[in-house]
């Protein structure tokens, strides 16, 4: 049995380079295709019961790398293997529908992240107590102010116990007293969750939870190690 | 429950199946993702009626008050039809709407689902599959008009009177092997949306919704020639089954528009599989 929860060979992925139809048709028959590479042959391996944390720039591929480990977008070359149920925190409250209420949105959201009703209505409560929403939970969501939604959105993400969490720059929404709350409600779900894969620009909380960093720029894994030496290579090579 | 399980093994993610298993692993889907998939019929048939005071009253409104239009629209241009000519256009209206909005509904089942898309992964057949089921509930909820017009109309309830929602689920059977055809070809170029609003709209009169096929038969070859057009069958069933008849039209016809159906599923399954995952990253 593998101590690996999650192994990534030589992983690369091209978007295409929006055009119109035309283009693309053509594009199909030339050998030197127009595409823009966001991951180049990345090799990365997340140990089980490991807290990994990613950093790089924006656009560096941080974002697509959670998204091929959570099965969004297959790798065009290479393979990605994962143990268990995965979940992927990113966009609190985007999938919500504005004409429907709070309790239905949870059950709905929650049914998308791959649970059964019975799951879902079992832990409402717990989602009605954390998200601080009190009457609102049964006013339609398109009444939330974008506060609200996020900590619905929390809510009902992390009542969700997965065997791989993936936690894609979700801290800092809502209040300051939420901002708290929602940073020590991550970092107990980090706890209790085995494994957990974070990309996050706030470099004082990954040094306090993760285990490992792994550096990314232009699509290439840099290197992988201790936070704190990591965090200072960033700052070598970003400048 | 899908709470951490003990001690899970390492899989593939985001493989997909071989593409040409795909018309009938689409089926298994369906089963296995049945929690969501009526989840998510529910999201898509409450998000076309919310705040409407008439609410659902609407699916049988809107039909009946199309079908009235069109037939003074009918009796000014072709003068005295027979009684049961409202009767004809109404179910002709439910039907293709039917096929019209399942049709719509598939082909921007990506492009409008984007949000849900780069957030998670579910197989992604679900969001055509969707966009049919709610289209064919709302339509055979606009079926209930036909229980006034029965009474109205003095028609027998006879075995018959299945056809009426049989009509209703081949409509969107037939649309979605279309839809699911070009849904990943809608996500690169958005044109396939505005071309299919446009088939839909010259499909209406193409097909026999403000006429019917024994108005077709009378102008002699006409008849024969507009069953090329798959959709003939559902809308004459649809008629047949309320006036307690059988459908009256050849068997190579019903079978070829049956088979064009089963084709075209077959078809649009294989081109979805293979291009979804490509296409998604147009979004």
């Amino acid at each position: 049995m593998s101590s690996n929860a999650v192994e990534i060979e030589n992983v690369t992925l091209h978007f295409p380079k929006q055009r119109n139809a035309l283009k693309m048709f053509i594009n199909l028959f030339r050998r030197k295709k127009e595409r823009f590479t966001a991951l180049r042959n990345v090799s990365l391996t997340v140990k089980k019961g490991e807290v990994l944390g990613i950093i790089g720039k924006n656009g560096s591929g941080k974002s697509t790398l959670l998204r091929i480990i959570s099965g969004i977008y297959p790798a065009d070359e290479g393979n990605c293997k994962a143990a268990g149920t995965i979940s992927l925190l990113a966009g609190l409250g985007t999938g919500f529908s504005g004409h429907q209420t709070g309790r239905e949105n949870a059950i709905l959201y929650g049914s998308i992240l791959g649970h059964d009703e019975e799951v879902m209505i079992s832990k409402l409560p717990e989602i009605l107590e954390f998200s601080e929403l009190g009457a609102f939970i049964d006013e339609p969501v398109r009444t939330y102010s974008s506060g609200m939604k996020a900590r619905l959105g929390l809510a009902v993400a992390s009542a969700i116990h997965p065997d791989i969490l993936l936690i894609d720059e979700v801290l800092g929404v809502g209040d300051p007293q939420f901002k708290e709350k929602s940073k020590k409600r991550i970092l107990d779900l980090v706890k209790s969750t085995g494994t957990v894969v974070i990309v996050s620009h706030s470099f004082g909380l990954m040094k306090d939870i993760c285990d490992r960093l792994v550096f990314i720029h232009k699509g290439k894994i840099v290197d992988v190690g201790e936070p704190a030496d990591i965090i200072k290579l960033y700052y070598e090579i970003t400048g | 429950m899908s709470e951490a399980s003990v001690d899970p093994v390492l899989k593939d993610v985001g493989k997909r199946d071989e593409s040409w298993k795909a018309p009938f692993t689409n089926l298994t889907v369906l089963f296995k993702h049945r929690f969501l998939v009526r989840n998510l019929v529910r999201k898509e048939i409450r998000g076309r009626y919310r705040n409407a005071m008439l609410g659902y009253t609407w699916t049988v409104l809107e039909p009946a008050m199309l079908a009235s239009v069109y037939y003074f629209l009918f009796i000014m241009l072709a003068g005295n039809p027979d009684k049961m000519y409202p009767v004809w256009v109404i179910l002709g209206v439910i039907v293709w709407s039917c096929f019209g909005k399942a049709l719509q509904g598939t082909v921007s089942s990506l492009s409008r689902n984007g949000q849900t898309i780069h957030l998670v992964y579910f197989p992604r057949i679900i969001f055509p599959m969707t966009a049919m089921q709610g289209n064919i509930i709302i339509s055979m909820m606009s079926c209930l008009v036909v229980l006034p017009i029965m009474l109205i109309y003095d028609l027998p309830v006879t075995i018959y009177l299945l056809y009426v929602p049989l009509s209703v689920f081949m409509a969107g059977f037939l649309a979605i092997g279309l839809g699911m055809l070009v849904a990943p070809l809608n996500c690169v170029q958005r044109d396939i949306e505005h071309l299919f609003r446009f088939i839909v709209r010259a499909g209406f009169f193409l097909s026999p919704v403000m006429w019917t096929y024994e108005m077709a038969l009378e102008r002699g070859a006409f008849g024969e020639m507009v069953l090329y057009n798959p959709m003939v069958v559902p809308l004459t069933m649809a008629r047949h089954g309320i006036a307690g008849e059988s459908i009256g039209i050849p068997l190579a016809g019903i079978l070829g528009s049956i088979g064009f159906g089963i084709v075209m599923w077959v078809l649009g399954s294989y081109v979805f599989n293979r291009f979804e995952a490509g296409a998604v990253k147009h979004l």
